[in-house]
């Protein structure tokens, strides 16, 4: 009898389920339909957050302007990564399921390059707030953008700081082996030997490792000018941090975009002093990032983490160049997206043919626990 | 020399917080023979219950030593309590179902922890005061925080604890008697399942005492902070001989030494290799584990 009960009540719950879908599919023909892909769990979700966030607000804000003619609503399904190529391309699926029509994502490169071949197949729109490896936009995908820098401007950026305004002789590499933070590590000492500056060690560490006291004793040992950490998570860098001071290790810290994150400072407090990091220029003072900060802390009730503002623009390119076709149509969409022409909350944002943006990094160094801008890698200027 | 004194310091200070962890899994499979894969989640919400508590009396202006002791009962108390709760809600209705059906339950309980970790504490990590642990000693290329002398000292206070308790107690005798034979121990008066909640209890205090130690070490806390450091710890019991309180020290230690040597001297990305490499030669040659010919005398 009480598998009988059982069996009802599981039937009943798939019906519901399915009588749910039917009544989506029904007004699918008014909704704008995009996705967002990024870890929302394990330990890259404080990253992941900020771009499920981030594109909520880009939602919000063109609800208030009126929304976009046509469609009577824009819903987002925000999908998990977690970082993992398996799972990315999963979550790719499942939104091509849906029926999504453009993807704000993924943040680690990793997986964002398989999953936008399974996208591109469907031609649907992507466009990454995140990823920086080269490889996102040199494999010709009709349908692939990226709003933040590139690897290859970066590593050589921090470099040229390294020398112009550190004079460093010799540096210590740390990387955690992702797709991300090793071919950005490997840039670095390919640009520092270039430089003429001794690279000492390229040593790595494991994805999720705490302790890093081993490590940071070779460092002690090779008494470097500079120790550059290229991690794919803040909160890892964070650690690497207070060990790092606490070992009584001297030399100057660097961190590169995936260190760059208010929660570091947070975690490291006063060890973070005087660290350095390379990231995208944010006007912090620019009134449209001013605005989306305003918003953001209203809803979230954090301050934007560092890939929220590129995700704000990366969703408000795709609504905007949709409101200018005034269609989904990806091929109107992809033109309406290389006429774009306005000013995000991250930086100008002009989308090249290839689907790059530029990049613009700066050096950031913390200051009384803030991340303030110090050198600028295009003028080569101190701020 | 300098660097090998640093590294060997730098591996008993991890080897103790892996054998505190690796204490519980040994005490609790020497008593019902199950792995309790939640055993990492005790850790993480330890060091949970630590932050939480250390931030608020910080708050009432203590003194940060004060703090520090008061928390480290109180999550102690709190992880013995939720792993009663998990043992009577997810191990004891299954004590008499096949092993796997334990171990699955097991795996199910620390995802569902570990999850709700996330739900109510959010997914950013959260930081430790660093007010406490900062100082030290340094002797050139050495250094010896204040932090690792801590751990290492409580860690041995806890050992010698742990081992008046099993051998110098009631509750210990009864302890290695339910772990030797249930059923003749239930009829010379020993109530089994009380028994076996208070091993469980037991293990997870040290466990939220070894996540303290962590968090105040490493400076935060994160959800997912259970899973490595409880399969490292996993490897230490069954290294050491698992059911085994000695054994589990050793383990420990050892698979502390052997990560950081292999990190200081190979390169970071092997110490993990090395460790389990460790851990698989140990089996093929001696199954039992190192500790593993005395099981039947001094497993709890």
């Amino acid at each position: 009898m009480k598998r009988v009960f059982m069996l009802v009540v599981a039937l009943a719950a798939m019906g519901l389920m399915l009588a749910g879908c039917g009544g989506e599919n029904e007004k699918a023909g008014q909704v704008l339909k995009i996705g967002t892909m990024s870890p929302l769990t394990g330990p890259y979700a404080a990253d992941g957050n900020d771009i499920r966030q981030g594109t909520e607000i880009a939602v919000e804000v063109i609800m208030e302007q009126g929304g976009i003619s046509g469609f009577t609503d824009i819903m987002i399904f925000p999908q998990d990564t977690a970082c993992d190529p398996k799972q990315a391309v999963a979550a790719a699926n499942k939104l091509i399921n849906e029926e999504v029509t453009g993807v704000v994502g993924a943040y680690c490169s990793s997986s964002t390059i398989p999953a936008s071949e399974t996208l591109a197949e469907e031609d649907v729109i992507m466009i990454t707030p995140g990823s920086t490896n080269p490889q996102v936009t040199e494999r010709g995908l009709p349908y692939m953008f990226r709003t933040c820098g590139r690897d290859d401007h970066q590593a050589p950026a921090a470099v040229r700081f390294m020398k112009d305004v550190e004079k460093v002789q010799s540096v210590f590499i740390i990387d955690d082996k992702t797709t991300y933070s090793q071919g950005l590590a490997e840039g670095v000492a390919l640009a520092a030997k270039a430089e003429g500056i001794t690279v000492l060690d390229h040593d790595h560490v494991n994805q999720g490792d705490k302790d890093f006291s081993a490590v940071l004793t070779k460092v002690k040992a090779a008494k470097p000018d500079l120790l550059y950490i290229s991690l794919q998570n803040s909160a890892t860098g964070a650690l690497m941090v207070i060990q790092a001071k606490r070992m009584g290790i001297d030399a100057t810290l660097m961190g590169q975009d995936a260190v760059y994150h208010p929660k570091l400072i947070e975690i490291a407090k006063a060890d973070s002093d005087g660290m350095y990091c390379t990231f995208g220029a944010i006007d912090k003072d620019a009134p449209k990032y001013k605005e989306f900060q305003t918003k953001y802390k209203e809803k979230t009730g954090n301050n934007p983490g560092a890939y929220s503002a590129y995700s704000f623009d990366s969703a408000m390119a795709y609504l905007l160049a949709v409101k200018a076709a005034g269609t989904t149509d990806p091929a109107k969409v992809r033109d309406a997206m290389l006429a774009l022409d306005f000013t995000g909350a991250s930086k100008q944002l002009k989308y090249a043919a290839n689907g790059d943006s530029g990049s613009n990094y700066v050096v950031y160094k913390v200051v009384d626990g803030t991340f303030t801008p110090y050198w600028n890698s295009l003028t080569g200027e101190m701020y | 020399m300098e660097f090998f004194i640093q590294q060997l310091i730098n591996g008993i200070t991890l080897g103790g917080v892996y054998a505190l962890i690796a204490l519980g899994y040994t005490m609790v499979y020497g008593i019902i023979q199950l792995i309790n894969f939640a055993h990492g989640e005790f850790f993480a919400a330890g060091g949970y219950m630590g932050v939480i508590l250390i931030s608020y009396l910080a708050a009432q202006g203590l003194h940060p030593y004060a703090c520090l002791g008061i928390s480290l009962v109180l999550s102690m108390g709190y992880c013995a309590l939720l792993a009663m709760a998990v043992e009577r809600l997810a191990y004891k209705p299954l004590r008499h179902a096949s092993r796997l059906a334990a171990l699955l339950s097991a795996l199910g309980m620390s995802i569902f922890l570990q999850n709700g970790l996330m739900l109510t504490q959010g997914v950013y990590d959260k930081p430790y005061p660093t007010e406490i642990t900062s100082g030290g000693f340094e002797w050139g290329l050495v250094s010896v925080s204040y932090m690792q002398i801590f751990i290492v000292a409580l860690t041995a206070f806890l050992l010698v604890g742990l081992n008046v308790l099993v051998f110098k107690t009631r509750i210990g005798r009864a302890m290695r008697a339910t772990s030797q034979d249930k059923i003749m121990s239930a009829l010379v008066g020993i109530n089994s399942n009380r028994i076996i909640a208070i091993t469980f209890a037991i293990g997870a205090g040290l466990a939220a005492a070894a996540g303290i130690m962590v968090g105040l070490y490493y400076g935060s806390v994160n959800y997912s902070m259970g899973f490595v450091p409880g399969i490292k710890a996993f490897a230490a019991a069954v290294l050491g001989g698992i059911g085994n309180i000695t054994g589990a020290l050793v383990g420990g230690l050892i698979i502390g030494m052997v990560e950081i040597f292999a990190a200081g001297y190979i390169s970071g990305e092997y110490k993990d290799v090395f460790a389990f490499i460790i851990l698989i030669g140990v089996l093929y040659f001696r199954p039992t584990g190192i500790m593993g010919e005395n099981v039947d005398d001094t497993r709890v």
